[in-house]
Order: structure tokens, then C-alpha cells, then sequence
């Protein structure tokens, strides 16, 4: 067994030994959830390290954020985010597809409870609704995910690829929310407990992309770049639904809710990009890795920044106000304005869509960032308050600090991204 | 050698830094008081870094470019270059800003914005500096937005317009329809929407040179297999949207105007916007684009346009030459009379640039050094102006003999400042404008005489104004209604030490033969065509000097006065054609506008969208499962026909 693995299966243990002693002692569940991230983060080899350190700040934030609320389920909901966490900086080093579905079913599943936890008792009818929608959801991408494994053992897949295609990207979309399989988001964001929300629109948005990405880039064939156009198009119809919903929206968790799905569309492109960049070479399948570096910096990038935001906000949703000047910085991070986080995610992936042509998408892109300046900035305004030293700012403090770390322009991050996505096209 | 890095840093950063706790205690009349030292330390550090560059750092390529990452992804980087011009450049900039910031210590006391004041004022020296040291194209593009952004905060800093001696013209005169006369805050405005106006189109040409050349270092690009590939008609569109950029910067005609009414900022602001920054920034470009392009090398390959760009700007700069000439020969204001001579200088040097096309590299040496000799005189001229605005409490030329006296040192200086600027053998322009003169001889041949009688008839213009602004300031001005001739100790400490950087130029460079100069500078000087030129000179300067106003001229003053009547088009023809197209807008094209953006086709497509979209959130699980089965049924019927077909 491996070093690495070794020590996942370490921090896994400890995590649950956390849970179980935090029944007697609560404080236990979140010095182990912390030990086992940081064990987590030296498994991280040096390829995938920047992403292995965003992965473990925000873990140890979405952590700390916990502690604004009294929960039933207190220690063990320190146990369920550091799997997700875990999970989460796992899943970039595997290219095993067992592995990789491995993954997403353990950030999957803490979810459905932590959904759930609220202030004196659960959120039930939340709960359900949400559970719904992810079992189908993960129904739809681990069939999916198969059915395009199994194309790979076969000379022409036709069809059946393009079912599993469409099946694995539907069931990433109804996992994370994008339109027009968004109905969930706007319901769950507004009635579970800001504080779980802020997980659930961050930490476990990061995998879901990441297992759809692998497993379209393992199984890419010749049919890929003829079916993009439906990943396309799903992005696009999910920033105007989002954009155009966020808004017109007037209660805050409602205008995040919306804003998660246009960030997933504009996640969703990268999608579009990486199997575009197959090519058939001398009757061999060929990974052409120019643009898929720039694909995947992007969306992970935009990821962190949709990450630090959620958890400001819905932080600050739940603290009744942050610090003024730390929300009108989260919200240009989404925006995109330079050089916080959200700009270079937006710039990486526009970058790979020109690369590979498609400039409609571009423009669509950019057409919704502009329009989603008006909410982001009434949101930093109603949010903003005066300063005053309590958990919610100290929150908000840490996941601006995380969208200013991009001030160095992060060629740093781009590189690590390229030297990934060389022994992508090595393992295939 | 790997700390360059740390150098640059401190080069850039020093300034903006060292002017950010001023910034931030605006509200703190104690601190506003004392963190000016630190700000003028800010700028004294980019001297040290800039002198350090100067000695230390290689001059050739490819050796003097240093390169950092910084977009990824675009190929787009930090690229810095220490070669021959910037290294002498940096120096002149950096220098002259500490200058007239020791300068402004005593000069902006007790204003009412010290923290404003800084702040820009440090901004626009970094910027400058970064367009001084930027060899990629985009990098200096930021640098320039950056002296857009600070010369607006300057030039509008007495924004209250409450206070007439920061006017210029004379309140309520009027001409015609319009009145003569501007306020600070219009100052700043009409500054940034002239240079706004130029940024676009350069901004279009550095993306088009990204896009056909896929690399934006100025010493990288194939200039010549650029205009080959975008043929006449692309080199001349290309090179016309730069230029417009570096024309509404250096205010040539016709976008001299805002450098008029400029001189509504503080005269520190003045001094360096003319000496070293801003309109020098558009001449400076121009020099280190032409240095790498080379064109005189590309006269073996079929690029027609080139020379037709080149002739263009030679005429916009000997045109600039004459007109700001004769407009500063019927001036009256102390400023704006020096702003106009700045503007006639930069043409000079816009017009000595575009020679090289025929010249070759010498005519680019001789348009740089007179930009450095120009800086430091002019710089000079505006501090004394300064110290004078301030003894006389009058904005306009006055002051006798008796005056003079009292104010020995602004006399002295201004003395030297006007003598070694105008070109009086053997001071120091004398042996750079005997270059100049060499070169538009050279221009006889393909283009006829007129480059050179237009340079001689600027010249002697040139020194008559000059010799005005001595005169009337010192000699055979009024009488000041008000004269304050003791203290500004910092002040004339500042004037002095510009003023002395003319005699060092014209001794330890000149004189004595550096061999960074050019040695053609000594031999044209000796020509007895630059002497006689040089003699006219000394002639127009005296007879300016003895005779500083003609009445009998008085109506022909008044024209120059009034800039031949150029604001017109500025703040008469411009707004009036705005308002024309704009009343047709909304007379004929609004409603179909307004109802297309406003009212009617967009707004309703937002409302019809976002109903859909709130309608769809009925609260009912059933409903949602019904909803989301439909659509992944219907997308998976769609795969199934479209699988089949692909």
C-alpha cells in the first residue's frame, strides 16, 4: 500500500474516532476533523499541493463556521465535513473510476444530513426534498459514468456513449444545480440553516465537477467534440436562469441560491473544453493537454471563489451582517473583477473556450457577468455593516484573504494545473 | 545577477507606498503635516533604484530585458527593460520628481488636500516610471492609464474653483459666444476626457498588435513582417490609433487644449506634467517604438505605409512646434505661457523622432536628449513660476527690475533655465538643437525645406517667449500689486538643484565628450548653418528680452492669446455637435432605443424569463419530481435520436 493512501486511510480513522469520542466530549470531533485534514494535506502530493492547501482552508473554515450553530448532531457534524474535505483532496490525485465514484458518493452523502441540522432539532422537509434530488442525481451519474467506462472496451460506441454522456452530465447538474435542473437550489438554499447551506454551496460543489471531468476525459472518443454542444448549451440556459433569477430575487438566500446556478454554468463549461481537445492521431485516441490545464485551473479556481463567497455570505446571512468593506470584496471576487480569485477563474476558462472556438459561449459568458454586477453589489450593500469582532467576520476575514490570494497572479497555480494534466494524458 | 526583481520593486512601489499612510490619515491634520517627509523618502527611493539601474544593469538586449510571469495563460508578462533610453529616462524622471517633491513641501503648506495631493502625486511618478522601464505593450498601457488616473486627481485638486489665482484666462472675458475662462475642476475633466478619448483607440492597436504579432515586447515584435502581413492600409490604421493615444497625451494639435487649461493644478503638478511625465510620456513612446522599429532598416521591404505615418507625424509635430510657439507669444499667464512653449517643444521632438525614418537613429538621439534638456529647464521655469505665483499672489507675467532684485535667485534661474533651453550657442540646447537642425537638412532632399524653416521660424519664436517670460517676470513687468519675497527656502533649493542638472548636462556631457553622447552633436554644432541659426536665436532673445510686448501687435496677441481660437472647437463645436446628434437621438432614434434597451423588448424579456423562473418554485416536491423527470426523459429521448444520427 502506498504512503499516501496509508495516511488517507490514518485521517479516516482518526475522523471517526473523533465522531465517536465527541459524543462524550463534542470538542473532539473538531481537533480530530482538524488532525485528519492536516494528515490529508501531507498525503497531497507536490503536483496538486495548492489545491490540496485551498481544499484544506476551506475545510478548516466550513469547520469553524460550524461552531455558529447549536446543533443537535454537534462532533459528528465535525466528522461529516472533514470526509467531505477529505474526499475532496483525494479525488484529484485518483485516476481510478472506482475510486473517483468513491469520492463523490462520500462528499455526496454527509450532505443529506448536514442539510438537515438546524437549531433545536432537523429540518425534515428540507431534508427530503434535498435527498430527493441527490439520490437521483447520483443514480443518474454513476450509471452514466458506467455506461461510458463500458464504451471504452468497445470499437464503436456510438450511441451508447452518447447516452452515458448525457446521463453523467445530467446527473452533475441536478447535483449541483444547474438549469434547467435547478428546481431544488432555490427551495433548499432558503429554508435549511445558513450554516450547512455554506457547506453544501461550497465544499461539496468541488468534487461532482471534478468525477465528471476525469471520467470524460478516461472515456473521450471522437464523439466528444459532436456532443459537447449539449454541455454547452445547459451552461449557458443555467448563468441566464441564475443571473436573470438572482436578479429579481429579494431574500438573500434566494439571490445565493441563484447565483450558485449561474456559477455552476459558468463551471459547467469547462466541461465543454476538455473533451473538445481529443483528436484522433493515426487511429489513436490522443489527449491534447494545451487547453485542458487552462479548462481545469479555471473551473477550480472559480470553484475556490464560489466556495470563499458562499461561505461569506451565508455566514453573514446567519450573523445578521458582516464587515462592509469584506463583502463588497467577496462580491467582486464573483464578479470577476482583477486580480481577486473570481477574475482569473472567469479569465482561465474564457481563455479555453477561445482556444477551442467557442466564442458564442464567450460572449455569453461575459453578457452574465455583466448582468450579475446589480445583485452582487445590493447584496455586499444589504449585508455590509459596521465592524465588530465576532465568528461571522472573522469568517468572512479568512475567505477574503482566500479570493486575495490570487493578487499574485497565479501562474504558480496554472503550472501545477499543467503538470496534472500531463499525467492525465500519460495514465490514458 | 537575480535581485533585479527587489529593484523594480522598490522602483515602482517606494512612491505608492510611501504615500499610502498619508492616504489613509486624511483625516488627521497632525499627520497630514508631517507624512509628506515620508512620501518625498518614497520618491527619493526610486531615484537610488533608478540610479542603481543606471550603473549597474546591462544596456544591450538581449541581456538589459528582464521578464516575470504575470497573466498566465496569455503569454502576456512583466517584460522590464534597462536599455539606453529607459536607463536614462528613469534617472530624468525619478530625479526631477524628487526635485519638485522637495519643492512641494514648501509649496502645498496649509493646503487644504495634502493627502489627495500625495497621493497622486506619487502615483504619477510610479506610473510614469513603469511607462518609462515597460517593454511589453500592456504593462506600459498600465502605467499610462495610471498618469491619466493621477493627472485628473492633480489637475482637478483645487476642485472648490474657489480660489481665482488657479483659473486660467480671465474671468468673464468673453469671445463670441463663450467665455474664456476655466476652473480647476473643468481643468481636470477636459484632461481626462481628451486623454480618454486617445487611450481607446491605442488600447485597440496594442490588442491588434497582440493579435497579428502574438507578442506584445516592444524589442521582440517583427515590426517589419507585422506591417508586411497587415499590408498599407493596416499599418496606417494601426499605427493612426497608437498615435492618437501618445497625441492626446502630448497634446499636439488639435488635442492641445487640455494642456492649457491643465495649468488650473498646482504649479508642482505643472512642472512635472511637462518635464518628465505626461506629455513627455507620448513624445518618450513614441522614441522607444521607433527605436525598435527601426524603419529606417526597412526601406528594402515593401512597406508604403510606413513612410506616409512617418511624414504625418513629423507635420503634426512641426505644426504643434509653431502653433504653441506663436499661441505662448501673445500669453500672459505664467503658466499657461510656459505650457504653450512645452507643448511647441514636444512637437519638436515628435518631429525630430519621425525624421529618423530618413535619418536613421541619429535623429532619435537628438529628439531624446532634447526632451532631457527640456525637462530639466522646463521643470525649472514652472517651480520659479511657482515661487513667483506665490511672492506676487498674481497668476499673470509681472515684476520689475526693483522685483528682480528681491528675487535674486528665481532671476538667476530663470536666467539659466531660458538661455541653455532656447538654443544660444554654446549652452547646453545649442548643441542638441544644432542636431536637429542637421537632421531637417537631411529631410531637404525627400521633403523640401519646409521641415526646416518651420523648425527655425519655432525656434526663433521659441526664444522670443522665453525671453518674454524673463522679462516680464524680472525686468520690465508691472509693479506686483502684492509681494511677499521672504521664505520658500525648500522652494528655491528645489529650482536650483533642477536648474544646476543643465550645467552638468553641458559640461560633463557635452562639453567633455561623454561618450554616451553623441558625438554628431559636437561637430553639428560647429556648422556654420547652426551657428547662424543659433545667432538668430540669441538675437530673437534679446530683441524679446529689451522689447517683451509690441502694442502695435496687441490684436494679433490677443489671437495667440486665445489660441487662435482652437478652445472653439473644444467647448463650442464639440458639445454643439453632441447636442445636435443627440437631439436626433432622441427626437427620431430614441423611442425605437429606449424601447429596444429601456422600456419595452429588453425589461419585457427579463420579466417574462424571471416569471418563468419563480413560477417553476412552487414549493411542492411532486411538482419538482415531475419537472426534473420531464426534462431528463426529454434530454435523454433527444441523446437517443441524436446518438443514432451522429
Amino acid at each position: 500500500m502506498e504512503l499516501a493512501m496509508a495516511m488517507m486511510l490514518g485521517a479516516l480513522a482518526i475522523l471517526t474516532l473523533g465522531s465517536i469520542f465527541s459524543f462524550k466530549y463534542r470538542q473532539f470531533g473538531f481537533y480530530a476533523a482538524i488532525v485528519a485534514l492536516v494528515i490529508g494535506l501531507a498525503a497531497c502530493p507536490g503536483r496538486s499541493l495548492y489545491y490540496g492547501v485551498f481544499i484544506f482552508a476551506i475545510g478548516i473554515i466550513n469547520l469553524v463556521s460550524l461552531n455558529a450553530i447549536k446543533s443537535e448532531i454537534k462532533g459528528v457534524d465535525y466528522g461529516l465535513v472533514g470526509l467531505m474535505a477529505l474526499a475532496t483532496m483525494y479525488i484529484i490525485n485518483t485516476s481510478d473510476l472506482a475510486m473517483v465514484l468513491a469520492a463523490l458518493v462520500l462528499v455526496s452523502v454527509p450532505t443529506y444530513i448536514l442539510v438537515m441540522i438546524r437549531e433545536g432539532g432537523a429540518n425534515v422537509e428540507v431534508g427530503i426534498k434535498y435527498i430527493t434530488f441527490m439520490v437521483f442525481a447520483t443514480v443518474l451519474f454513476l450509471i452514466g459514468a458506467i455506461i461510458l467506462a463500458y464504451t471504452k472496451s468497445l470499437p464503436d460506441a456510438g450511441l451508447l456513449y452518447v447516452l452515458g454522456y448525457v446521463m453523467l452530465v445530467l446527473g452533475l447538474s441536478l447535483e449541483v444545480g444547474v438549469a434547467p435542473l435547478h428546481e431544488w437550489v432555490p427551495d433548499v438554499f432558503t429554508s435549511a440553516d445558513p450554516i450547512p447551506i455554506s457547506i453544501i454551496a461550497s465544499l461539496a460543489k468541488i468534487v461532482p465537477f471534478i468525477a465528471a471531468l476525469w471520467i470524460l476525459i478516461y472515456t473521450a472518443n471522437s464523439l466528444t467534440a459532436s456532443i459537447t454542444i449539449f454541455t454547452a448549451v445547459l451552461a449557458a440556459i443555467s448563468m441566464f436562469t441564475g443571473n436573470i433569477g438572482a436578479l429579481t430575487s429579494k431574500e438573500h438566500a434566494r439571490v445565493l441560491a441563484y447565483s450558485t446556478v449561474a456559477n455552476m454554468g459558468y463551471v459547467l463549461t469547462c466541461i465543454v473544453v476538455v473533451p473538445v481537445v481529443v483528436v484522433i492521431e493515426q487511429g489513436l485516441v490522443v489527449i491534447k493537454p494545451e487547453f485542458i490545464y487552462l479548462a481545469l485551473a479555471g473551473g477550480l479556481l472559480l470553484l475556490f471563489a464560489n466556495a470563499a463567497g458562499k461561505i461569506g455570505f451565508f455566514n453573514a446571512i446567519k450573523g445578521e451582517g458582516a464587515y462592509s468593506p469584506l463583502m463588497y470584496m467577496l462580491a467582486f471576487s464573483f464578479i470577476g473583477v482583477p486580480p481577486l480569485m473570481g477574475f482569473w477563474g472567469k479569465l482561465f476558462i474564457l481563455l479555453s473556450l477561445v482556444e477551442v472556438g467557442y466564442i458564442w459561449l464567450v460572449a455569453l459568458l461575459v453578457i452574465n457577468s455583466a448582468i450579475s454586477i446589480p445583485y452582487y453589489v445590493r447584496l455586499a450593500s444589504e449585508l455590509g455593516i459596521g465592524w465588530k469582532a465576532n465568528l461571522t467576520n472573522f469568517i468572512c476575514l479568512a475567505v477574503v484573504v482566500i479570493t486575495l490570494i490570487t493578487v499574485v497572479p497565479p501562474d504558480w497555480f496554472l503550472r501545477g494545473m499543467e503538470v496534472l494534466a500531463q499525467t492525465i494524458s500519460i495514465v490514458i | 545577477m537575480n535581485y533585479e526583481w527587489i529593484i523594480f520593486l522598490l522602483l515602482f512601489l517606494a512612491p505608492v507606498v510611501s504615500s499610502i499612510p498619508i492616504a489613509l490619515t486624511y483625516k488627521s491634520k497632525e499627520w497630514t503635516e508631517k507624512l509628506p517627509y515620508l512620501s518625498v523618502f518614497g520618491i527619493f527611493v526610486s531615484v537610488l533604484m533608478s540610479l542603481y539601474i543606471f550603473f549597474s544593469f546591462p544596456e544591450n538586449l538581449p541581456a538589459c530585458r528582464f521578464s516575470y510571469s504575470w497573466i498566465p495563460g496569455t503569454g502576456i508578462d512583466i517584460v522590464l527593460i534597462t536599455d539606453y533610453l529607459s536607463r536614462y529616462m528613469g534617472v530624468i524622471t525619478a530625479v526631477i520628481a524628487f526635485f519638485i517633491a522637495v519643492y512641494g513641501l514648501d509649496y502645498m503648506r496649509g493646503d487644504y488636500r495634502p493627502s489627495w495631493y500625495w497621493f497622486f502625486f506619487n502615483l504619477f511618478t510610479a506610473s510614469m516610471l513603469l511607462v518609462v522601464y515597460s517593454d511589453n505593450l500592456f504593462l506600459l498601457f498600465v502605467g499610462w492609464e495610471g498618469l491619466g488616473a493621477a493627472s485628473w486627481g492633480l489637475i482637478g485638486h483645487w476642485f472648490r474653483d474657489d480660489d481665482e489665482i488657479a483659473y486660467v484666462g480671465v474671468p468673464k472675458r468673453k469671445v463670441g459666444p463663450l467665455e474664456l475662462s476655466w476652473p480647476p475642476s473643468f481643468g481636470g475633466w477636459r484632461a481626462i476626457s481628451t486623454i480618454r478619448f486617445g487611450d481607446v483607440p491605442m488600447f485597440f492597436a496594442i490588442a491588434a498588435i497582440w493579435v497579428f504579432a502574438g507578442n506584445l515586447n516592444i524589442s521582440e515584435i517583427e515590426w517589419g513582417t507585422l506591417f508586411v502581413t497587415i499590408g498599407y492600409a493596416g499599418t496606417i490604421i494601426l499605427l493612426l490609433c497608437f498615435l492618437i493615444g501618445l497625441f492626446t497625451k502630448s497634446a499636439q494639435v488639435p488635442f492641445s487644449e487640455w494642456l492649457m487649461t491643465a495649468m488650473t493644478g498646482p504649479t508642482t503638478v505643472s512642472a512635472l506634467l511637462h518635464s518628465a511625465t505626461m506629455v513627455a510620456a507620448g513624445a518618450f513612446v513614441f522614441i522607444k517604438l521607433t527605436w525598435y522599429i527601426e524603419p529606417w532598416e526597412l526601406a528594402h521591404i515593401p512597406v508604403p505605409g510606413l513612410e506616409h505615418v512617418y511624414i504625418f507625424v513629423l507635420f503634426v509635430g512641426l505644426i504643434s512646434g509653431l502653433y504653441g510657439a506663436l499661441s505662448g507669444s501673445g500669453m500672459l499667464e505664467r503658466k499657461v505661457l510656459l505650457a504653450a512653449s512645452t507643448m511647441s517643444s514636444i512637437g519638436l521632438m515628435f518631429a525630430a523622432a519621425a525624421a529618423s525614418f530618413w535619418v536613421g537613429h541619429f535623429a532619435l538621439l537628438v529628439a531624446f536628449w532634447y526632451m532631457a534638456v527640456h525637462a530639466f529647464a522646463k521643470a525649472s521655469l514652472f517651480l520659479v513660476s511657482g515661487h513667483l505665483i506665490h511672492a506676487t499672489h498674481s497668476r499673470f507675467l509681472c515684476g520689475g527690475l526693483e522685483f528682480g532684485k528681491r528675487m535674486k535667485t528665481p532671476f538667476i534661474v530663470t536666467i539659466i533655465a531660458t538661455t541653455f533651453l532656447v538654443g544660444i550657442p554654446p549652452l547646453t540646447a545649442y548643441w542638441v538643437k544644432s542636431g536637429m537642425d542637421e537632421v531637417m537638412e537631411h529631410l531637404i532632399h525627400p521633403l523640401g525645406l519646409i521641415p526646416l524653416i518651420l523648425l527655425i521660424l519655432t525656434s526663433l519664436v521659441y526664444a522670443g517667449i522665453m525671453a518674454k517670460f524673463l522679462s516680464l517676470n524680472f525686468i520690465k513687468g508691472e509693479k506686483p500689486h502684492h509681494e511677499h519675497v521672504e521664505g520658500g527656502g525648500l522652494m528655491k533649493l528645489g529650482y536650483l538643484m533642477m536648474v544646476s542638472v543643465l550645467i552638468y548636462i553641458l559640461f560633463y556631457l557635452v562639453l567633455f565628450r561623454k561618450e554616451e553622447i553623441p558625438h554628431e552633436f559636437i561637430s553639428a554644432g560647429g556648422l556654420l548653418t547652426s551657428f547662424g541659426v543659433g545667432i538668430a536665436i540669441l538675437a530673437c532673445y534679446c530683441i524679446a528680452l529689451y522689447k517683451p510686448r509690441i502694442s502695435a501687435l496687441s490684436k494679433l496677441g490677443t489671437f495667440f492669446n486665445d489660441r487662435m481660437y482652437l478652445p472653439f472647437v473644444n467647448d463650442y463645436i464639440l458639445p454643439k455637435t453632441g447636442f445636435f446628434v443627440s437631439h436626433l437621438v432622441q427626437d427620431y432614434g430614441n423611442r425605437g432605443i429606449d424601447g429596444f434597451f429601456n422600456t419595452k423588448v429588453m425589461p419585457g424579456l427579463f420579466e417574462r424569463i424571471s416569471k418563468g423562473i419563480r413560477t417553476i418554485q412552487t414549493g411542492y416536491l411532486t411538482n419538482y419530481v415531475k419537472i426534473v423527470l420531464g426534462l431528463v426523459m426529454i434530454f435523454l429521448v433527444i441523446a437517443s435520436i441524436g446518438g443514432m444520427w451522429i
